[in-house]
């Protein structure tokens, strides 16, 4: 069977190495040109029982989501693996340890649950493993072994990522590496035969593999970002490593902070003192934030603040994706207070969308929060970057001898924004404060003055409506089933989108990176145009969807996949293909 | 007339304006005639004029309480932040822009009670900044609660059978979190609060002053009358390297004393960020 599309995964416990082997397939792939992504499904805990999956799927086109189903499960760990089992599509391969003690109970072995419409691989890991390294470390490698034969692909081409992913540990565990995977190839030739085949498009360009995180961190370096601020918090955390690492690099720096009360006030600081500054968490850490968040409202201060969000409330599912985060990102606030909210569908997006960010912070003196989530932050995927670099890019207003002759610091101005000096600049100073205030910024309770004031922290917002770009429009411009997404769900439902159009019902899809301002002449075009609407998104609520309904006075069909796995392509189609019924009716 | 009437504020005031530096903002405070902080704002002027630091690169960062609004009275940048987060908020300024002179003002109830978390990041991280710590045992905004630093069986409107819990020691604290340079100064002695504070912002690195500084308002049990009785300068010949003696000294209650307790100078936070910096260059150079 010729496959142009495969989904790996492997499932074990902490020390199988299952997040190593997912690494080095989608790194060979890229290494070939194709398109991956990779997802790594763990639980909280560092040790222990903790099951851990990494999914790894690619093609020579472009990879959009985790899909359904997988092709081939590799069964690190034996008992853990079972419940993996329904996940496995027809024909596809289980990969499991045959090295295994006599006396383990039925109920505990992978091959004994092993279907009949599915191929059982049974292969001694251990004892191959035991051959190449001496120890049991290496059965991940004797897998990947495996798994090459299976599907006929060139052995040199993860011979090769091997050597480069293990360069840095020394010649001598590079070399058990690369023994172990081809005693796994070896084996499984002498055994098995080869019925599949995957099809790879020759002398395609090596694609670049970047995380959500990764993406985010990179793109705020290369547009000026100066002072970091953070608190280590699941799934964020990784955008606050690369920033310590890379930030004095560029006369910047990461200052890991007592909690996430003290990150934001930190960067409200830096932003205050005129430089371009972030902080990066999750949803407890927003909670935590909100206080200050608002004051950056108040003294109008540019800040851009990244939420991966995780399943909550409260501490919620630190190691599990949703979407819960969009109320509290637009009205987790004491009093008027308006915020800028983004969020980013893709890595590519995360690189951009950042810069967006920041731009629109420097130039509103306003809060920005970017609203990222586990899935996108932490899978892999290859990203075709457009590299925007600019360490010195600014977007302030600056005032003009004029201005400073009698300085406002909250001048009152068409746009709103008002000329703004930072300190160790002359001409002129200003205190910042979270009170209603003055033009000049100081405390003021007229209830004239905070009427002036609001309307003018508010048409801030109307100025960058204009500046927005209309929102991105996919999908076939006459058909009469509309979907809405916002963030990392677009991939999975641009897949069941397709599905759905296999089976003959278009749909068409709108969304922006902007979920608040909007450009929402484009959303209201678009609506208008439906028969059917639907809003998907991973919470309980339908945030989203609630958002539109009073903004766009639609009626929408709903979706709310709360938390957990990545959405499924196939039941978005079916979602399609019913509001299609509907409309046939 | 008082030390520390707002009279003498005033005529301070005038005073600094006339004066060359030009440096102070011509808003009058305002707290009550007679309250404590009127002194450190007196010394944190004549510590302007005597170091010449230029408005433009002068941040005084504060929170909430009587203690918030000073920034408003001072020429120069501010920050009026939120209840208990001065300290944070200071540290983005001065690692955004190392050459600010950045001085942190607040109260017992903000430094020490909701803000309690910051305040031994901020001095292990030995940031070149100076916080004064204004207190007056009690939380005088909303008029008359009990505070951190309020002795045990002190009433107010919150605690109406006595203060039960034990009051914490500002210099202690700044000791033990590794503040490097500590010293307490007491609202009445106008000349050593501004020598103290001048001496404080010179220090090279995180210095803390505890300012005793009653409120004369609601608090009827730390006033001038029963401090006064108290405070003590500190012995002659006191050495201020010891940080053992330091702590001796800081922690007595009767007397308590008055002056610098400790001061030590070791690399700065700006300067090791610096120097990272520095050896990264040369590594990118090679």
């Amino acid at each position: 069977m010729k496959h142009n599309e495969l989904t790996v995964r492997f499932c074990g416990v902490a020390g199988d190495g299952v997040v190593t082997a997912g690494k080095i397939l989608a790194g060979a792939c890229a290494s070939v040109g194709l398109q991956v992504m990779v997802n790594d499904i763990y639980s909280a805990e560092i040790r222990g029982s903790g099951k851990g999956t990494t999914t790894v799927r690619f093609s020579s086109e472009k990879v959009r989501s985790m899909g359904d189903g997988i092709d081939v499960l590799v069964g690190m760990a034996a008992k853990e693996s079972i419940s993996e089992i329904q996940d496995v599509k027809k024909d596809g391969y289980i990969i499991y340890g045959s090295s295994t003690p006599k006396d383990l109970k039925e109920s505990e072995s992978l091959a004994a649950h092993v279907p009949p419409e599915i191929h059982g691989i049974g292969i001694p890991l251990k004892w191959l493993a035991n051959e190449a390294s001496g120890s049991n470390s290496g059965r991940n490698l004797v897998a990947l072994g495996v798994l090459c034969y299976l599907y006929d692909l060139a052995e040199n081409i993860f011979i090769n990522h091997i050597r480069k992913v293990f360069k840095r540990k020394g010649e001598r565990i590079t070399d058990m590496n690369v023994k172990a995977f081809q005693l796994g190839y070896q084996y499984c030739e002498e055994n098995y035969p080869l019925n599949s085949e995957f099809e790879i498009k020759k002398d395609l360009p090596t694609t670049q593999l970047i995380s959500g995180n990764d993406a985010i961190c990179k793109g705020a370096l290369d547009c000026g970002l100066k002072i970091f601020a953070g608190y280590p918090i699941t799934p964020a955390t990784k955008i606050m490593e690369i920033a310590a690492k890379e930030l004095p690099k560029i006369n910047g720096w990461m200052l890991q902070v007592e909690d996430e009360i003290a990150a934001v006030s930190a960067i409200v600081g830096a932003g205050f003192a005129g430089k371009r500054a972030m902080t990066a968490t999750s949803g407890p850490g927003l909670a935590l934030m909100s206080e200050m968040l608002n004051m950056a409202v108040m003294a109008e201060v540019p800040i851009v603040i990244v939420d991966v969000q995780r399943g909550g409330p409260s501490t919620g599912l630190p190691t599990k994706v949703e979407q819960g985060d969009l109320n509290i990102a637009l009205y987790g606030g004491s009093g008027d207070s308006p915020r800028v909210v983004m969020a980013p569908a893709d890595s590519e997006e995360c690189y951009s969308g950042i810069q967006l960010a920041f731009d629109i912070a420097e130039k509103y003196q306003t809060p920005v929060i970017f609203l990222s989530d586990l899935f996108l932050g932490q899978r892999i995927e290859t990203a075709d970057i457009n590299e925007n670099i600019n360490h010195d890019r600014n977007t302030r207003k600056k005032p003009t001898a004029e201005d400073i002759k009698d300085y406002e610091r909250y001048k009152i101005t068409d746009d709103g924004v008002s000329p703004l000096i930072v300190p160790g600049e002359t001409g002129a100073f200003y205190t910042i404060t979270g009170l209603e205030h003055s033009f000049k910024g100081n405390p003021n309770y007229e209830s004239d003055m905070h009427s002036i004031m609001t309307e003018k922290r508010f048409r801030k917002f109307d100025s960058m409506v204009k500046d927005l770009p209309p929102a991105d429009i996919i999908g076939d411009e006459d058909a009469e089933i509309g979907i809405a997404t916002w963030g990392s769900t677009l991939g999975a439902i641009l897949e069941g989108m397709s599905i759905a159009r296999q089976k003959g019902v278009k749909s068409k899809l709108i969304k922006s990176i902007m979920i608040h301002p909007q450009h929402e002449e484009s959303f209201r075009n678009f609506f208008s145009t439906c028969k059917k609407i639907i809003v998907p998104e991973m919470n309980y609520q339908g945030q989203y969807a609630a958002l539109l309904k009073s903004r766009y006075g639609i009626d929408p069909i709903e979706i709310h996949i709360p938390a957990v796995d990545p959405v499924s392509p196939a039941k978005i189609a079916k979602k399609i293909l019913e509001a299609n019924d509907e409309l046939v009716q | 007339m008082n030390s520390f009437s707002k009279r003498a504020v005033i005529e301070g005031l005038n005073r600094a304006q006339k004066s060359n530096a030009q440096n102070w903002r011509d808003s009058l405070p305002t707290w009550c005639p007679g309250c404590g902080h009127f002194t450190a704002l007196h010394g944190l002027y004549e510590a302007g004029e005597k170091l010449n630091i230029p408005p433009e690169n002068f941040v005084v960062v504060s929170g909430i309480g009587c203690s918030g609004r000073f920034p408003f009275f001072i020429k120069g940048f501010g920050v009026h932040s939120l209840h208990g987060r001065a300290l944070p908020l200071a540290t983005g300024v001065k690692i955004a822009n190392p050459d600010l002179e950045v001085v942190v003002v607040g109260g017992d109830g903000d430094g020490i009670g909701i803000g309690g978390g910051h305040f031994p990041h901020a001095a292990r991280n030995n940031f070149d900044m100076t916080y004064i710590l204004m207190d007056n045992s009690i939380y005088g905004l909303t008029k008359g609660q009990v505070s951190p630093t309020s002795p045990i069986g002190m009433k107010s409107a919150t605690s109406p059978y006595g203060n039960i819990a034990h009051p914490l020691n500002p210099a202690t604290l700044a000791l033990s979190y590794g503040a490097t340079f500590v010293a307490r100064v007491f609202s009445k002695n106008r000349n050593e609060v501004s020598e103290i504070i001048t001496q404080a912002i010179q220090h090279k690195g995180f210095s803390f002053v505890h300012d005793l500084s009653p409120c004369i308002q609601f608090n009827k049990l730390i006033t001038y009358e029963s401090l006064s009785d108290r405070v003590k300068e500190l012995p002659e010949n006191y050495p201020t390297d010891d940080k053992t003696k330091a702590m001796t000294f800081a922690e007595s209650e009767q007397p308590i004393y008055r002056g610098v307790f400790y001061k030590k100078e070791i690399s700065t936070f700006e300067e090791n960020v610096q120097k990272i910096k520095d050896e990264l260059k040369s590594k990118n150079n090679n």
